[in-house]
């Protein structure tokens, strides 16, 4: 497309990056982490394998959906749990 | 382009290195302790409490078979005993019910009472010795009695019962494990699949970045900073989970700095991939533009799709308060048909489209080239959150291996920046502008002059309550209070009075 003559960096201008600090309640809802837990509660009480093995599913799958901010090696052995 | 890929996968691979070892490593170990687990408790389900004796009742079985054979033709099983007991245990009640039934036959007395010392006689008390055959036992019968010699008999039975066992056994087993072999086989194409969409997800990325933000690209053209972090060897790339990368650029003029956001597909996710074979999803960049202050004049303006166009101008709080849908003006070169302008006034909006951008972009003949990967474009000064004036570019990724096509879309973004950093707005449609801007603060100011009255309503009207209910509570004492100080002033009166005078 058309170029400019004079080159339009300007070094003096330039502002770090700073990411975006989102807080715990902002953050998007985890809705499979929400029904491996109503799952894996249904499974435990009515002792129907299918519930609870719906409900590891469910629990892998919000976990690789995990943001890297998230991200706490303890949280994923409690999550596993 | 070997070096250049070792920059962009560090940063990535140093993010997390650790944890998606430590990931795998724990799906496995769970998957596998899960798997023991229920292998263990399959195997002890045929053993029962209280009849241990499974095994050494199989020879007593055959030996007894040997004697009861005649009796079997005769009076039918008593059947309750044996629906009754669980089915691994054919064996040694049948055993214990053809003695039980010929009760009158005396040869056959002594075999069944050696059987007995292996039963508990008292586990089967108060059972009626003649009951209704079972339709199982009945065609055992016939099957027995149609076979001819007791030889013969006794290796029918003996191998239709040990088959019938066995038979019983082995369905069992493979149905009770098609839950558990069906969710492992699942959990394991996850495994598989997150990190063949990961691996995916980061070369889409990675492709997008080598031909736009690397050396001699557009944006090392156009912006002094690349990438997240302080020097100029800093990561390219931010990866925010396995689907979301961000590329930050600063150092120009009229803006702060550019932010693209990608957010492909849940390729690494297996049921989100499923869901969205059904439901249709599509690779998306976002640019966020952060300008200056100085650099942009009051302008609103919105470009997409008719059908998005009209969401976005319901859902955008800056649209739906100052713009409306702009239809195209007669006389001059508008955009293709499938695209809709939502703007705050027509000026603005034919000064933004202009001849350039038609040709290249967005005019009939080149949107049908070049057009389709984009989705919509925002540009508005009073955007609600932390920085006001923002140009807002949305764009559909094409696959790795046409990046290539999005070339003049990418080219669109420092365009703009430059031509909404020049314009300045004509008097005419200032004063419009300015006029609605006023009305909208005015209004703000309103509301939140009328939402702070309120607070300091509540306020006082809660402390209000609090001070009755204290007084209700010391109403009591303060009644006694006054009737004593009552009671006091008129004994006072009742007294004589003392005049006293004073001396001196």
């Amino acid at each position: 497309m058309s170029s400019q003559s004079n080159d339009p960096r300007q070094p003096s201008a330039v502002r770090p990056y700073k990411p975006q600090l989102v807080a715990p309640q902002d953050l998007p809802v985890d809705y499979s982490g929400f029904i491996a837990v109503i799952f894996g509660v249904l499974g435990a009480m009515f002792r129907y394998k299918v519930c609870s093995w719906l409900a590891i599913i469910f629990c892998a799958q919000s976990l690789a959906n995990m943001r890297n901010f998230e991200n706490d090696l303890k949280q994923i052995s409690m999550a596993m749990m | 382009m070997a070096k250049s890929r070792s920059l962009f996968i560090s940063p990535l691979s140093l993010l997390r290195p650790t944890g998606d070892a430590f990931l795998y490593i724990f799906a496995l170990l769970f998957i596998f302790s899960l798997l023991l687990h229920h292998l263990s408790a399959a195997a002890a389900h045929p053993h029962f409490e209280g009849f241990d004796a499974d095994d050494d009742d199989l020879p007593l079985e055959d030996s007894n078979h040997e004697q009861v054979v005649p009796p079997l033709r005769s009076p039918p099983p008593p059947i309750s005993l044996s629906t009754s007991t669980p089915e691994s245990h054919h064996g040694p009640p049948e055993s214990q019910i053809q003695p039980d039934r010929n009760p009158s036959s005396n040869p056959v007395k002594s075999p069944s009472t050696a059987s007995f010392e292996y039963w508990d006689e008292d586990e089967f008390e108060g059972i009626p010795q003649d009951l209704v055959p079972p339709p199982e036992s009945e065609v055992k019968q016939e099957s027995s009695e149609s076979s001819t010699g007791g030889d013969s008999d006794l290796g029918h039975l003996g191998n239709t019962e040990d088959s019938n066992k066995s038979d019983v056994r082995f369905p069992k087993k493979l149905s009770y494990y098609t839950v558990e072999i069906l969710c492992v086989s699942f959990l394991i194409m996850f495994t598989v699949n997150y990190f063949t969409g990961k691996r995916e997800n980061e070369n889409l990325a990675l492709a997008w970045a080598s031909k736009f933000a690397a050396k001699d690209s557009i944006f090392e053209k156009n912006f002094s900073l690349l990438g997240v972090g302080e020097t100029d060897d800093s990561p390219l790339l931010l990866q925010e989970g396995q689907n979301v990368f961000k590329f930050y650029a600063s150092g120009r003029r009229f803006c702060s700095g550019l932010l693209a956001t990608m957010e492909l597909k849940s390729r690494h996710d297996l049921i989100s991939k499923l869901y969205n074979m059904v439901v249709p999803c599509k690779d998306e960049i976002t640019f966020e533009v952060y300008m200056n202050d100085d650099a942009m004049d009051q302008v609103i303006f919105a470009l997409a799709r008719k059908k998005l166009a009209k969401t976005m101008q319901k859902e955008m709080k800056d649209l739906q308060r100052f713009a409306g849908l702009v239809a195209p003006p007669s006389g001059r070169k508008w955009v293709t048909e499938e695209l809709q302008v939502v703007s705050e006034s027509k000026e603005v909006a034919g000064d933004l489209i202009n001849d350039v951008v038609l040709d290249q972009v967005f005019g009939e003949k080149a949107f049908e080239k070049f057009g389709k990967l984009f989705i919509s474009m925002h540009f508005s000064d009073q955007q609600s959150g932390s920085s006001k004036k923002i140009l807002v570019f949305k764009f559909a990724l094409p696959d790795a291996n046409h990046m290539v096509d999005m070339t003049r879309l990418v080219a669109l973004v420092p365009y703009y920046i430059d031509l909404v950093g020049r314009y300045k707005l004509s008097l005419h449609a200032r004063t419009k502008t300015e006029a609605a801007r006023a009305k909208v603060a005015q209004e703000i100011y309103k509301e939140i002059q009328n939402a702070r009255q309120e607070a300091l309503q509540k306020k006082k009207a809660d402390q209000r309550k609090k001070l009755e209910e204290a007084e209700a509570k010391l109403s009591a004492e303060a009644l006694r209070k006054k009737e004593a100080k009552e009671h006091f002033r008129q004994m006072k009166k009742a007294m004589p009075k003392i005049k006293m005078s004073r001396s001196g």
